[in-house]
């Protein structure tokens, strides 16, 4: 009994931190396909495409994606190779120097990211201005400051991924080489290189996408070149529109897509590893391909890539115009509705105010907290849903009774 | 040349020994040392204007430190309560962020580490998906759940739980929400490793003896958890201590993060000694604090990163 609870406990709990780890980018998500021009999921009103036309001519977006395109690229060759080197001396070093060397390429991961930033500025700055340089020139170039300020911590990652694989290599291998006359060069390009090739992918796509969502350093190194995350961040904190989540949209459709990918290629290639014979027995009628069989992450996979499509075609050929323009009058229909109430609850209310303007004196100063004024007690909205905001404003403001008592 | 640098380019040829070990001085010196003690540097002169760098005016001065302790020249409180009220306010709470978190992912990690099958891989690619999306957007999505009109505000008052919509982010819950939410899985995977790595013999062995589950937890899984943890806690302690897109984003409009005050120095006042000498305070705090916090939990430095 006791097993049975704490199996159920443990599975809400895992319901309950998926949902707090997950649920945030489905709801971004979904406000994509909501027409209001504030990101927001409920209340519902239509379905619209609109904000993908939106993103895509949003010229800062497209040229922050061009720079971090750039951005990455760099960042990637050098914090690979960087990495690379670093990982292969860690294994050459001897032993006494090898944990202070370790600590030292390790703490850029744990320095902060602002912190990484200000000192490459600050560094280079100085540098150029000792070489005599003028300003603008390419030591104080966004780019190369971006690239320079990213590696430092990104090839500490690349870094650890490469050492788990090299301490798999067996060095006699390198040796056999030498001495069967191959060159140094020789011998790390055809014997060393092949063996890293993974873990350098590996390396290589951790540290693009690290480049590309890096905002703490890039923010102080980007100069006149922003790049994607850095025109997110202004958008963001100024205002922001649907036209975000639709991008989020897609960047989280790519990953999961992705991802997937992935996974499904792991998955084939164990199967494909165990034998030609596992699930050869047609069991039932339906057979799935071979590619699919056992592999739920394929099966999702082609799920996804369906439902892109069919998204896609729908909204090419969809138009929220009708949606749109009905909501709009609905909306228009609601606050005439409010102000017929409001001008009905005034006129209702005139005789009374005039007999004992003192008892409106509380409700009419309660006003500025609820926003609802004296006029809005719901007898007198009879029936009318909620008054739109900029109606509230006015209150009882606009009796002259009112302004009498509160002087 | 001495004998260990001949040593060297014997076994791995002067071409690649010679760029290895340019690629290695570049990124130790030119990237990671000198820039820091550039900063370093940098913060103890005066804010003085291009031309004159390098000048008679340009000298060592403690200005900017008295500035964050006591305050401009002249100002009537005796202290700068405000930027020092900051900082220690950024302090706690990334330390309050840090323990949360690990509260939060402990089971988790030990969860995933301890189960076989299937489902860890898909647990394991769920916990992967948000990581890679911009820590910008995650911000973006946290703001539209905490906002006035936000998701939970509309359900917290149709629920009838308030009676108006709460002000999540003029309150930092957002801003913390938002941080323990971003480095999650910097906490999970460390943790996750060494757990995996747990011989489950060990935990059947003490619940043969009669051990009770939080005994077990406490005497066998995290001693042996213990470098996981630590790593995890010191990377969300460094990583939120240091944040400054989601408070830039989620933070309420009185309330700032240190390193905001850091940016304000570099981006709106132009004061970059300032700003540098800001950044040394903040990065020395963390530092020292994880490290007392390492000594009095007996890890080492060698730990992390594993």
């Amino acid at each position: 009994m006791k097993l049975s609870f704490l199996r159920v406990s443990v599975w809400v709990y895992l319901a309950l931190f998926f949902a707090y780890l997950l649920g945030p980018l489905v709801i971004m998500s979904i406000t994509a396909f909501n027409s209001p021009s504030f990101p927001r999921m409920t209340p519902w009103e239509c379905l619209t495409f609109q904000w993908f036309g939106a993103l895509f001519q949003d010229e800062r977006i497209l040229n922050g994606i061009k720079n971090s395109v750039i951005v990455g690229a760099g960042t990637v060759i050098l914090s690979v190779a960087m990495g690379l080197a670093a990982a292969l001396l860690l294994t050459q070093i001897w032993p006494k120097m090898r944990a202070s060397f370790y600590t030292l390429i390790i703490a850029p991961i744990l320095i902060p990211g602002v912190v990484l930033g200000i000192s490459t500025l600050v560094f280079w700055d100085r540098v150029a201005r000792m070489l005599g340089l003028e300003p603008g020139g390419i030591l104080s170039n966004g780019i190369f400051l971006t690239i320079i300020g990213q590696s430092t911590f990104i090839a500490s990652y690349c870094m650890l991924v490469l050492v788990a694989r090299l301490q798999r290599y067996d060095v006699s291998l390198t040796e056999a080489a030498l001495d069967l006359g191959a060159t140094h060069t020789q011998a790390f390009r055809k014997i060393m290189f092949p063996f890293m090739r993974p873990a350098i992918a590996s390396a290589a796509v951790l540290a693009f996408l690290a480049s590309f969502e890096n905002y703490n350093t890039t923010t102080f190194t980007f100069g006149e070149y922003p790049t994607l995350t850095i025109e997110l961040a202004q958008k963001v904190r100024y205002g922001i529109t649907p036209a975000i989540s639709a991008l989020a949209f897609i960047i989280v459709a790519l990953t999961v897509f992705a991802a997937l990918a992935n996974e499904a290629n792991i998955r084939r290639r164990a199967l494909t590893a165990a034998g030609p014979l596992v699930g050869s027995a047609p069991r039932s009628g339906l057979r799935l391909p071979r590619i699919l069989s056992g592999n739920p992450a394929a099966i999702l996979l082609v799920l996804v890539a369906i439902t892109v499509i069919t998204v896609v075609g729908t909204a090419m050929t969809y138009s929220p115009q009708q949606c749109i323009a009905d909501v709009r009058e609905v909306k228009q229909l609601k606050a005439q509705e409010a102000i017929d109430a409001l001008r009905a609850a005034r006129e209702a209310r005139e005789p009374i105010q005039d007999d004992v303007p003192a008892s409106e004196a509380p409700s009419g100063s309660g006003s500025s907290s609820s926003s609802f004024g004296g006029v809005f007690n719901p007898t007198n909205l009879g029936g009318t849903a909620e008054p739109p905001k900029a109606e509230t404003g006015f209150g009882g403001v606009f009796d002259p009774t009112n302004l009498s008592v509160d002087d | 040349m001495p004998r260990f640098l001949t040593e060297f380019f014997k076994r791995n040829g002067i071409l690649m020994g010679g760029l290895m070990l340019g690629l290695v001085l570049f990124w130790t010196i030119g990237l990671i040392i000198l820039p820091q003690l550039s900063m370093l540097d940098f913060s103890f002169r005066p804010n003085l204007p291009p031309p004159e760098m390098g000048g008679p005016k340009d000298v060592y001065t403690l200005e900017n430190y008295h500035h964050l302790i006591f305050g401009p020249e002249g100002a009537s409180a005796a202290y700068n309560y405000i930027d020092l009220g900051v900082f220690f306010r950024t302090i706690v709470a990334a330390v309050c962020i840090t323990i949360f978190n690990l509260i939060l992912c402990y089971p988790i990690a030990y969860y995933l580490g301890q189960s076989r099958g299937n489902h860890v891989r898909i647990f394991a690619l769920m916990l992967i998906i948000p990581y890679w999306i911009n820590e910008i957007l995650r911000a973006f999505a946290l703001r539209i759940i905490f906002g006035q009109t936000g998701v939970l505000n509309t359900l917290l008052v149709s629920l009838g739980i308030f009676d108006q919509p709460y002000d999540f982010i003029r309150n930092d819950i957002a801003l913390y929400a938002g941080l323990g939410y971003a480095y999650i899985l910097l906490m999970i995977f460390p943790i996750y490793n060494v757990i995996e790595s747990l011989d489950r013999n060990q935990i059947e062995a003490a619940r043969d003896m009669g051990a009770s589950w939080v005994r077990i937890h406490r005497r066998v899984v995290i001693p042996y958890a213990k470098p996981g943890i630590s790593s995890g806690c010191t990377m969300v302690f460094m990583l939120s201590a240091g944040a400054l897109a989601a408070p830039q984003i989620l933070g309420g409009p009185s309330s700032l993060w240190f390193t905001q005050i850091i940016y304000q120095w570099f981006n709106d006042n132009s004061n970059w000694p300032q700003g540098a000498a800001y950044a040394v305070v903040l990065l020395v705090t963390c530092i020292l604090l994880v490290m007392a916090a390492m000594r009095l939990f007996k890890v080492n430095m060698g730990d992390i990163g594993k």
